[in-house]
């Protein structure tokens, strides 16, 4: 067979011609592509993990003491150990409120129990059993009974650390024995690192340890509002009546979060914007300079039969090929830096999902059209005079 | 009907403020089969003559119509496919791409025909091939232009000129750079393209010994056309 000879094959000549050029070109597209691809996994991560959070904690609302509500975002949303405590009463005070289905409340209590440095603070949950509708639906096996004094449930990371043998169960916990009888399903929040206990162990906790907490003291209620119920105005009534308490609306969580990288993601946007103009300059630039230099070819093309089309696929294919190559070289380089560099984050480090296969394929995708659509708009008006120019005018140029 | 006719065509070139005739109300009528040779003094305007007739610029006025079909009414795709299938171009100056073998020179204008995609690769080869065998460049097949001399990518270049079997061949000086028994090897050539195939040429040489005996003559001087 012969192999026939066709435009592409002379595209893809005329890429050899400047190795050093063209590659620059590649280099510069392989940033470009690479750092929106990190900002992408970034803000998509720190998203999802929000959103997850939010869908699965199954209550409307959060009452934390006044003050606490980023704290208790630190705990859902980022697995930070924390603790803020107020009144047991002010649970009556809230099932006064019209408009409130259930309530649940729950008292936290940060414990070191790690065998070494690896395992950070854990966060103790000690819940009601009696009202409990945030927990218990997460057992991986149903327990089918109430937890006895003495006996944990841990979320699924908590877990796996204890099957390693990073964390010793059956060690003391505030100075009590505990026994795990059960695996919560991963939650995608803060709670899968979490140890959970029922509250009818905190007696013996305060007894027993140094813990500072009083036996009437609470962390957050978790509230479930009445089908039909303005989850605003039930908010509203119960921030305006109970002053020793901050609500949280299932939505907001997770707000105090993305403020806090509301700058971050400027600065990534901006970043992108830059980059951007960069990138379409230099292709610009690069391809003008390609276009003077090839102009004579050009007119002895035209001259020859090839029509203003041939021209600009003659071209295009070579953009193509460059906007491809540096838009996958950049994919490779953004995901993995945004895999590897996630552990240098405090914030992704924390966060309890990674964004999904198909997340990443997504960003990957548009990091594609993005690098290649760059190339093309880049090369576009050099092209254009290009395959306009009169050919007798094209071949007298040098 | 003639092959091509021009009727009053001029062709203007602005040069800042001033006009520079280069072509001249010229009328000529060109047969199919026709061997013609122009002559004239550097800048008497016969580059510009044979560019506007192979459609590769236009005229400032006047018609110019090949086989009565007028050229400015082609559009920029007809115009092209016209060059493609019917115009062989011979350039004055070398005009091989750099970065492609002879033979991919030569492969260089059947891309651009119509339908070129179902003409069968072989077929094209051995034409190629064949058009080197008679410019006696067989051997440089695989050669890049920067391998070759001057009169050697000429040469290539004429092999080129009939890769699409070209109606008329417009040739700017084909043999400028070429020894005497050179030229004279594609001046037979030549007459044996035009004799045996019907094509057409029009050659503009500087050469009057070579000219006298081509069956028709033209002089170019400033412009205009005059009958030898
Ligand atoms: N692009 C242009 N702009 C301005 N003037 C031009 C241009 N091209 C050609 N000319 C002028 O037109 C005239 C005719 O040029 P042309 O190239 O046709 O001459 P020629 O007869 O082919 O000369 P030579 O024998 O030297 O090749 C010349 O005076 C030249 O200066
Ligand atoms: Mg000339």
């Amino acid at each position: 067979m012969t192999e026939r000879f066709t435009l592409s094959s002379l595209a893809i000549r005329n890429l050899r011609r400047r190795p050093l050029r063209t590659a620059i070109l590649v280099a510069a597209l392989t940033l470009m592509v690479a750092s929106l691809i990190f900002a992408l996994s970034f803000v998509m991560r720190v998203n999802a993990s929000i959103q997850l959070t939010s869908e699965r904690l199954g209550a409307d609302l959060l009452i934390v003491p006044t003050g606490a509500r980023g704290a208790a975002e630190d705990i859902l949303v980022e697995s930070h150990a924390r603790s803020f405590y107020m009144n047991k009463s002010i649970i009556e005070r809230v099932r006064k409120v019209a408009g409130i289905d259930k309530l649940s409340h729950q008292t936290y209590l940060v414990s070191l129990i790690g065998m070494c440095c690896s395992v950070p603070e854990s966060m103790v949950v000690a819940f009601n059993q009696e009202t409990d509708f945030v927990v218990k639906p997460w057992l991986k096996n149903k327990l089918g009974r109430n937890l006895k004094k003495g006996e944990a449930i841990v979320g699924e990371e908590s877990a796996f650390n204890i099957s390693l043998g990073l964390v010793e169960m059956e060690a003391q916990l505030f100075g009590n024995p505990f026994k795990m009888v059960g695996v919560l399903d991963k939650t995608g929040s803060g709670l899968d690192t979490a140890i959970f206990i029922s509250d009818d162990n905190i007696e013996d906790i305060i007894k027993n340890s140094d813990a500072k907490i009083k036996a009437d003291q609470i962390s957050v209620i978790f509230a479930k509002i009445k089908k039909g119920a303005d989850a605003y105005k039930v908010m509203s009534e119960i921030e305006n009546n109970i002053v020793e308490v901050d609500v949280v609306m299932r939505k907001d969580i997770g707000k105090s979060l993305l403020s806090a990288l509301s700058d971050i993601r400027k600065i990534f946007y901006f970043t992108m914007i830059l980059s951007t103009i960069l990138s379409l300059f230099l292709v610009w630039a690069i391809f003008t300079a390609i276009a003077n230099e090839r102009t004579r070819e050009v007119g002895i093309m035209r001259a020859l039969g090839a029509k203003e089309g041939h021209v600009v696929k003659l071209f295009l294919f070579e953009v193509l090929v460059l906007g491809v190559i540096g838009s996958i070289a950049g994919i490779i380089v953004g995901t993995s830096l945004s895999v590897l560099l996630a552990k240098n984050f405090s914030i992704l480090k924390n966060l309890p999902i990674d964004i999904g296969l198909l997340s990443r394929m997504l960003i990957a995708a548009a990091g594609l059209l993005f690098g290649t659509g760059i190339c093309v708009i880049g090369a576009l008006s050099p092209l254009n005079r290009l395959k306009k120019l009169e050919p007798l005018i094209a071949i007298k140029q040098e | 009907m003639s092959q091509i006719s021009l009727h009053n065509v001029t062709k203007t070139y602005q040069i800042g403020e001033d006009n520079l005739v280069a072509v001249q109300d010229i009328s000529l009528d060109i047969q199919s089969g026709d061997f013609i040779s122009i002559v004239g003094h550097s800048g008497s305007g016969k580059t510009t003559l044979l560019s506007l007739i192979g459609g590769i610029t236009t005229p400032t006025s006047g018609r110019i119509s090949f086989e009565d079909m007028d050229l400015s009414a082609m559009g920029s795709d007809g115009l092209s496919e016209y060059r493609c299938q019917k115009i062989g171009f011979m350039f004055q100056f070398a005009s091989l791409l750099p970065m492609l073998t002879v033979k991919e020179n030569l492969l260089l204008p059947t891309m651009f025909v119509p339908g070129s995609e179902r003409t069968d690769a072989a077929k094209l080869d051995d034409k190629a091939a064949e058009l080197l065998r008679s410019v006696g460049l067989l051997d440089k097949i695989n050669a890049f232009p920067c391998q070759l001399s001057g009169g050697q990518q000429r040469r290539v270049a004429i092999a080129r000129s009939f890769m699409n079997n070209p109606a008329l061949i417009l040739a700017d000086e084909p043999t400028g750079d070429l020894d005497e028994d050179t030229e004279q090897e594609m001046i037979n050539f030549f007459k044996s393209m035009n004799q045996t195939i019907g094509i057409t040429f029009v050659m503009v040489t500087h050469n009057t010994e070579l000219a006298s005996h081509t069956p028709r003559r033209l002089r170019m001087h400033q412009g205009s056309l005059q009958m030898l």
